[in-house]
């Protein structure tokens, strides 16, 4: 809430923002969303993929201070992620990591969301190596 | 700078608390320490409470004067919200068995809010009226709430929120015509708006920290007609006319009154000033697209300018404006968790309501510190609506 201070992480990412916005149009990009603002929570992530991997992402968010500095870090921690191991950690981890007060979890559960719809849009490509028949 | 020094924020929250005027601690001092006036002012039987007794009935004076009372009419309190229950509760209580019916606005202070809602489950029923798209009550709508039991209508003068003004004139005629009694919050009034109110409200509320005079002190207005409807809720002692027992912290009331003083000297040149630094502002802010206001810009209070901004949520907002502060309709600064609910009965969106900032002047508000505040929410909104899905 209001009043209660961000710790400096979360005041660091809030400040800077990284990875914030979209591709350049042209740029073939993945894109998953979750919330909305009538919850005041909306966030969208993009992810420019090389192979099976994310190259670099991005990150779209209304919200509260919290939201946007968890979603801008996340942002920065999915290069080089593969579709099976794309979210790193959990809400409650990135909640503790952040000091995101308790009553704001569930503003957490939609950035996780927005990640989940990524993955579902991932397009099917070929196996991993070894797992070929 | 507001007299802060220049590494504060710019303050913009003169609607939450003003900072005491030096004048006036000036002359809370002189009631404090051992030279001064710090006797009991219930004390009779010696000097020190004479002389507490002689100031506090000088600052009774001076508050009476800012709203056209006679001294006798104003009753001490710790503040508008307790001047507030004191007019409905005490109101309520002492006629319940006459009269069962009040009349409220849904916009109006949780001050008037809560007891309304503590008295409905007493068994009261309460009229909640809407206000229109500016906040503003009409008085034929109060005229038309009006019952044959209506005991009491509570309308506040000037919004907290959004600085809507109602007319408390034409509303306490109605109540008069139909024999109800009218309460008014004036906490956001007094100072900046002419608040002669005597004759036209049985019952007023103010509070000094909201015209530069300290936290901890306010006033009931209680015309003297009125005086038999009301009851006190507090008891032990039976001072203030044993309408609010309790000793007097006679350096508060010193403050208080010397508060008001300067605000019936100053007030109209304060309010002028502050008029055309709220326009200024709001010229600022209204260059940008997708900027709306929610306070009434031609009638308006002249302290308070709130405004929504689209597509950016208002906590990152305030926390985005380390050099400015101002309050949002956020829901993270509700208790409820809800965003305003003033904006929300003024049929604003939940999404306009979460992207809102209340801009409040005082007494020490600089044009540097309007500038510094325009500029500071062009860039943060700009930055923020840059991340927007």
């Amino acid at each position: 809430m209001i009043g209660e201070a961000l710790t400096p992480l979360a005041r660091e990412h809030f400040q800077r923002l990284a990875h914030g916005g979209c591709f350049a149009p042209g740029v073939a990009a993945v894109s998953g969303e979750a919330g909305r603002e009538s919850i005041g929570t909306r966030v969208r992530f993009h992810l420019r993929l090389a192979g099976a991997a994310v190259a670099e992402a991005r990150f779209q968010a209304y919200g509260c201070p919290h939201v946007l500095a968890v979603a801008s870090w996340l942002a920065g921690e999915l290069a080089g992620r593969r579709r099976d191991a794309l979210i790193p950690g959990s809400p409650a981890e990135w909640a503790r990591l952040f000091g995101v007060p308790d009553a704001k979890l569930g503003r957490l559960l939609v950035i996780e969301d927005a990640l989940r719809d990524c993955i579902a849009k991932w397009p099917p490509g070929p196996p991993p190596p070894g797992q070929q028949s | 700078m507001n007299g802060a020094g220049a590494a504060r924020p710019a303050y913009l929250d003169n609607a939450a608390t003003t900072a005491v005027d030096p004048r006036v601690a000036a002359a809370m001092a002189e009631c404090l320490t051992g030279e001064g006036a710090y006797g009991n002012p219930s004390s009779t039987t010696h000097a020190y409470g004479h002389e507490a007794a002689a100031r506090v009935e000088a600052a009774r004076a001076e508050v009476a004067a800012l709203v056209g009372a006679r001294p006798a009419e104003i009753v001490f309190t710790s503040g508008a919200t307790e001047a507030s229950n004191l007019a409905i509760l005490g109101t309520a209580r002492a006629n319940a068995d006459r009269r069962r019916h009040l009349v409220t606005a849904r916009t109006e202070h949780r001050a008037t809010l809560d007891p309304m809602r503590r008295l409905e489950r007493e068994g009261f029923a309460v009229t909640w009226l809407a206000a229109d798209r500016d906040g503003r009550i009409a008085p034929d709508a109060v005229r038309a709430a009006l019952r044959p039991d209506t005991l009491l209508v509570s309308i506040m003068q000037v919004n907290n929120e959004t600085g809507a003004v109602q007319d408390i004139a034409a509303i306490g005629a109605a109540c008069r015509a139909a024999g109800a009694l009218l309460h008014s919050d004036l906490a956001q009034g007094v100072g900046k708006l002419p608040t002669l109110f005597a004759g036209q409200v049985d019952f007023a509320s103010f509070t000094a920290h909201k015209i530069h005079g300290p936290k901890g002190i306010g006033a009931l207005y209680v015309a003297a007609a009125a005086r038999p409807w009301i009851a006190p809720i507090v008891f032990g002692g039976g001072q203030e006319r044993g309408l609010r027992s309790g000793t007097l912290p006679t350096h508060q009331i010193a403050g208080f009154g010397r508060a008001c003083a300067l605000a019936r000297a100053e007030g109209t040149a304060d309010a002028a000033r502050m008029a055309g630094l709220r326009a200024a502002l709001w010229r600022n802010l209204s260059e940008m697209p997708g900027v709306l206001p929610n306070s009434p810009l031609a009638d308006g209070s002249p302290a308070i300018l709130n405004v929504s901004f689209e597509g950016v949520e208002g906590e990152s907002l305030v926390t985005a404006l380390e050099e400015i502060a101002v309050s949002t309709g956020s829901a993270c600064s509700s208790a409820s968790g809800e965003p305003s609910y003033v904006l929300r009965a003024l049929g604003r969106s939940t999404e306009l309501a979460q992207g809102s900032l209340r801009f409040s002047l005082g007494r020490f508000t600089t044009a540097t510190d309007i500038e510094r505040a325009g500029d500071a929410v062009r860039r943060a909104v700009t930055r923020l609506r840059g991340i927007a899905p």
